[in-house]
């Protein structure tokens, strides 16, 4: 799959499951390096502590190949059922899930074997 | 899930397939070895019921080693066995019994790890097609003992299970996107509309296409009778040993979900209840088979084994019932008897269509029952048999249909701006 493609199919289901608790606010933030890439959204949706860490736990799924290869195509071109984050952390590196002030923000960080988010840099972030 | 319970799955699977061998020895002693021989080279398209083939026992040889050998490529690709793996398995041992045979799914696997060659994957991603894949096993069959003669036949076979399983990647990941997870069997939309090429390019090569073989068994042993509730009381009891009090507290909140393409219930809820539905859909199949007075043959029990493999990956009673009723109420209006053939596969099979019902409600189950009747006592010829998952082709051209209609319904009828609701 092409790097434009699953990026987009990404951004799609992750805004879906934004998008299914109807805030009035989303922003999607892509920053890009050679080997990999950090994907932000937040919106403007208060959500329960518990509700965050069913997110993370979603995002954060044991490693799943035969899932991602096969049933990971489907992120992103589904819109009759709800929206599936489990969908998406099978094919992520890692995912973080934050409470703002005003809303949430979900952290993806995309990136091949030996691609390592810690040493990630983002302009104006420590430790991105 | 943890590696516990992993364990305790392969032991159990490896269990059941030992016991499958044991009886198929256990009926027709040596006589099953060499029935097995002889059915890799047997057609196999539908509907072939290797039980009046070449014996009850070399059928359940045939089954098992068909489901060892997925059981292995599961476990050396080191993929988790739990929801769809076990769905795999199961699939393969049931479709053993009537189409698959070692000879003519390897071949298939083998293009299906080409195709992840050529895409740059590891067979691990790819594992679950090559896997449902061997549906098009009947295709392999065909070409190397009824269209190619002589030894060549076998090298033809080879070379176009090859092909087939290279295609079938791509194609089943398009197929996917048409009913967007809404028919569990996306391998069997996939291998019916390879299968329509396949058909169409036998049809040109040959002058005469052979018809599809019939074969059903009416007479079976008892012993094979009462196997489904053996292992329907086998999967509750392993499911109690797992999870104890759990166990009954899991099975409950699966049937709270719609079940849509990839629901791993081991996973998402817990192996007990995971394993606890699989054991209640078991003895409710193979109560409502016995009530029909459906013999339990080859294709029948197949068709029990794979649904109580799904019921670890999408199906339950609560999300399943409907769709069944729906192509019961169909053989009432088409006055077709429920227990004959084409039927009662059709009302084990349907649960293809289960996550419908489990998102959008029963009605929308029965009607979709009955579309899906009506459309697979068809859909056999257009594939000239090869697809063995000829209810999932038909399920997902049915889901398709269906997801369409409640897609543009929807889209017109929801209000764009929150204004427009005021």
């Amino acid at each position: 799959m092409k790097r434009r493609e699953y990026i987009l199919h990404l951004i799609g289901e992750v805004a879906h499951y934004i998008l299914e608790s109807d805030p009035m606010r989303m922003v999607i933030s892509l920053h890009q390096e050679e080997d990999g890439l950090h994907l932000a959204i937040i919106d403007s949706v208060v959500r329960s502590e518990e509700q965050l860490a069913k997110m993370r736990s979603e995002l954060n799924t044991a490693r799943r190949p035969e899932l991602a290869g096969y049933y990971g195509s489907m992120a992103g071109s589904d819109m009759l059922g709800a929206a599936r984050l489990d969908i998406i952390g099978w094919q992520v590196k890692h995912g973080d899930v934050t409470a703002t002030s005003s809303g949430t923000k979900i952290d993806l960080w995309l990136g091949g074997d030996r691609f390592d988010p810690e040493r990630f840099s983002i302009p104006g972030e420590s430790g991105g | 899930m943890d590696g516990s319970h992993e364990r305790a799955l392969y032991f159990y699977v490896t269990i059941v397939i030992g016991l499958i061998v044991a009886g198929g020895l256990f009926l027709d002693g040596a006589a099953a070895v060499g029935g097995f021989v002889e059915l890799q080279l047997r057609p196999a398209r539908l509907l072939n019921d290797f039980f009046s083939d070449t014996g009850v026992g070399a059928a359940l040889i045939n089954a098992a080693l068909v489901g060892a050998v997925g059981l292995v490529l599961v476990a050396i690709t080191q993929v988790r066995l739990s929801g769809p793996t076990i769905a795999a398995v199961f699939t393969m041992i049931g479709f053993g019994l009537f189409g698959k045979t070692p000879f003519n799914a390897i071949p298939i696997i083998a293009g299906v790890a080409l195709a992840a060659r050529i895409a740059g994957k590891t067979f691990s991603a790819y594992i679950l097609i090559a896997l449902f894949g061997t549906a098009l096993g009947p295709l392999v069959s065909t070409l190397a003992v009824e269209i190619v003669p002589g030894t060549m036949g076998i090298f033809a076979g080879i070379i176009g299970g090859l092909l087939v399983g290279i295609l079938l990647p791509p194609a089943a990941m398009a197929m996917l996107r048409l009913h967007q997870g809404f028919s569990l069997y996306n391998i069997g939309l996939t291998s019916g509309f390879l299968g329509l090429f396949a058909a169409a390019f036998l049809r040109a090569l040959t002058t005469e296409m052979p018809a599809p073989p019939f074969s059903w068994a009416t007479e079976v042993p008892i012993p094979v009778v009462l196997a489904v509730p053996v292992l329907a009381l086998s999967l509750i009891v392993l499911a109690f040993v797992l999870g104890g009090g759990s166990a009954t507290r899991e099975f409950l909140r699966i049937q709270e979900l719609p079940g849509r393409l990839p629901s791993d219930f081991l996973d998402m809820v817990g192996p007990a209840g995971g394993l606890m539905n699989m054991g209640v859909m078991a003895i409710l199949l193979w109560t409502l088979v016995w009530i029909l007075g459906a013999p339990f043959n080859g294709p029948v029990l197949g068709g029990i084994l794979t649904v109580v493999g799904f019921s670890a990956f999408g199906n339950h009673p609560r999300n399943s019932w409907s769709v069944m009723a729906g192509v019961l109420l169909g053989t009432l209006l088409f006055r077709v008897a429920p227990s004959s053939p084409g039927p009662v596969l059709a009302i084990l099979f349907v649960t293809t269509l289960a996550p419908l019902a489990g998102e959008f409600g029963a009605p929308i189950g029965l009607v979709a029952g009955f579309i899906h009747l009506a459309i697979v006592l068809q859909t056999g010829s257009w594939h000239a048999g090869i697809n063995l998952y000829n209810n999932g082709f038909a399920g997902g051209l049915t889901a398709t249909l269906i997801v369409a209609v409640i897609e543009w319904y929807q889209s017109n009828r929801e209000t764009l701006f929150r204004k427009d609701t005021e």
